[in-house]
């Protein structure tokens, strides 16, 4: 197997304002043109990972581990600049919120002929910049690019805002697109619009992704592996279709059990008794043993493992459940 | 189940207003809603958000008045109701919204929240025996009687969805409007609120409209169900036929969009 494209390994992050261990053991790999999906509940710590790793976050810093990044390992030291210069080049970020990440007094077009000057510089020529503008707006979906690109993001649905966004983020022609929480605002029907243009645009153009979210059923038809987060720790690394035919992680069963989807009867989805744990509390052991039906003393008595380089499939209970 | 007359029924209400979307105003129409309800039925209301159903919700619940078309419940024209039969109403519908902290007064105990409702509504009962119900009302939501001294933000979103449900059901009401009681709990949380759910009709025999956008656990809860989109009720009828064999080409898309 080639080097994978983005490297985790033994991840903790702390805020800056006390130093508190915010997440911590964190190590995964995602390969190139592979989708990864990142899942947990409020609190998990998914979204302060992300936004920490590829250098958004202010009040937060790697504070140990090493992440490397098509080839180059990115030293802990000026750890979210060196990342930041990456982002809008070869990676690209698309956020939760599309009201909140657009300009909302440019024109969509400016925005996005913007960001291709910044990729790709300026002796493209107007013309050609606004022609591949164009081309990128149809390729996200967006109905009669020409009369789009003259309009200002208020004049859009969250859906197409979304695919806008996308556009200026595919228009770096990244090799990672990372998208945090991408449909979360939107309606069933443009949600599934979203999520399967990501998809297709990975699968034509080679594109890696990470896409988090707090539902595992859309990342279980959607992905290839996925990372389970839990109170700040990486509990779990399954295949997709590993969940609900194989054992897996005690809590990433229990999540999948939750779901009420499709297929499921009433008596086959089953609550997790208890409140979930936030990332940051002061623990030894699995940060799940509090709601776990299989916990024993162990579980919260010994250090949790780490996966062992980054390995493709991981399960971190205590008691081996979902080791392979 | 449903007894003959209906306990809600709407006939061609329409009701239009300005909705504030984004800079500027549009008119939102409501159009047509016929919605007949049985006693003891769980009804479902589908929708995406902006389809109406919210609205439907607060007719229901005389939150909000309506422009044209009827309104019977139990077999009376809501609009000809006298005081005293508004007041009763009031304690034989109850509503729980989707934002439970939003639903609570911050400056009051839970417990005295949950009595509150019962001085309204019962005011024939003593201090004793109002403390007595609100603290068996909090055990039956899953919830420790002992922590009633405590204010909302002291507790987390599921458990002040539980004390936002047994505010609701202290005035022992016929009918149960939920508007999207779990959209705003975590996953985990969401199924407990769900058992809850069931355990609720089940036990309490009641009438529950549930509004959600939710197309899997209206699936699961409810007997029947309405599909709403931009203002209008495209298909209805019982959730099993409805959710598995979609009659309407826009209940269809929606469930194909459904993980």
């Amino acid at each position: 197997m080639d080097e994978p494209l983005l490297k985790v390994e033994n991840v903790a992050i702390s805020l800056r304002h006390d130093g508190r261990s915010m997440v911590a053991g964190v190590s995964f790999a995602v390969n190139e043109r592979e989708v990864f999906g990142i899942v947990g509940e409020s609190g998990s710590g998914k979204t302060l990972l992300t936004r920490t790793l590829f250098g958004l976050h202010d009040d937060a810093f790697l504070s140990r581990g090493s992440v490397t990044f098509a080839g180059e390992t990115v030293p802990l030291s000026g750890y979210a600049a060196a990342m930041r210069k990456r982002l809008g080049h070869a990676i690209g970020f698309v956020l939760q919120d599309p009201f909140s990440s657009l300009n909302p007094t440019m024109r969509v077009g400016k925005q996005i002929t913007e960001a291709i000057y910044l990729a790709k510089g300026w002796p493209m020529g107007a013309e050609r910049t606004k022609e591949a503008a164009m081309a990128l707006m149809s390729e996200v979906g967006i109905p009669e690019p020409k009369l789009a690109f003259d309009q200002f993001p208020d004049q859009f649905s969250g859906g197409m805002r979304q695919r806008i966004v996308f556009a200026i983020a595919l228009s770096q022609e990244p090799k990672l697109l990372v998208a945090d929480e991408p449909t979360t605002a939107l309606d069933a029907i443009t949600q599934r619009r979203v999520i399967d243009l990501i998809l297709d645009r990975s699968r034509r153009h080679k594109l890696a992704v990470i896409l988090i979210s707090h539902n595992l059923e859309l990342l279980r038809q959607s992905v290839d592996r996925i990372a389970v987060l839990y109170g700040g720790q990486l509990l779990n690394i399954v295949t997709a279709g590993e969940i609900g035919t194989r054992t897996i992680h005690p809590y990433a069963e229990a999540l999948f059990a939750c779901i009420p989807a499709r297929d499921k009867r009433l008596a086959d989805v089953r609550a997790i008794p208890g409140e979930p744990v936030a990332a940051g509390a002061a623990r030894i052991g699995c940060a799940f043993a509090s709601r776990c039906s299989f916990a024993e003393a162990v579980c919260r008595e010994a250090p949790l493992p780490v996966n062992p380089g980054a390995a493709a499939t991981f399960s971190a209970c205590l008691l081996g459940r979902g080791v392979h | 189940m449903a007894s003959p007359e209906p306990l809600v029924d709407l006939a061609g209400i329409s009701k239009s207003f300005a909705r504030r979307f984004l800079v500027q105003n549009r008119t939102f129409r409501l159009r047509d809603i016929d919605i007949s309800i049985g006693r003891g039925e769980v009804v479902g209301l589908l929708g995406e958000s902006g389809s109406g159903k919210s609205t439907v919700a607060n007719i229901i619940t005389r939150l909000t008045g309506f422009d044209g078309g009827r309104y019977h419940y139990r077999g009376r024209d809501v609009s000809t109701l006298t005081r005293k039969e508004s007041f009763a109403f009031k304690s034989d519908v109850q509503i729980v919204f989707q934002d439970p902290y939003g639903s609570l007064n911050p400056r009051a105990t839970v417990r005295s929240s949950v009595m509150e409702s019962l001085l309204l509504h019962k005011p024939g009962l003593s201090r004793r025996e109002r403390i007595t119900r609100a603290n068996r009302l909090l055990e039956e939501v899953g919830l420790n009687p002992e922590r009633g001294d405590h204010y909302p933000h002291e507790f987390s979103g599921g458990q002040r969805q539980r004390i936002a449900i047994a505010r609701a059901l202290a005035v022992e009401p016929e009918l149960l409007v939920c508007d999207e009681p779990l959209s705003s709990l975590d996953v985990s949380i969401q199924a407990q609120i769900l058992e809850l759910f069931v355990r609720m009709i089940r036990e309490r025999h009641l009438t529950i409209v549930f509004i959600s956008h939710d197309v899997n656990v209206v699936r699961l809860i409810c007997d029947r169900v309405y599909i709403m989109n931009d203002g209008r009720i495209v298909e209805n009828g019982p959730a099993q036929d409805v959710l598995s064999n979609p009659q309407n080409e826009y209940t269809a898309r929606l469930l194909e969009a459904v993980y």
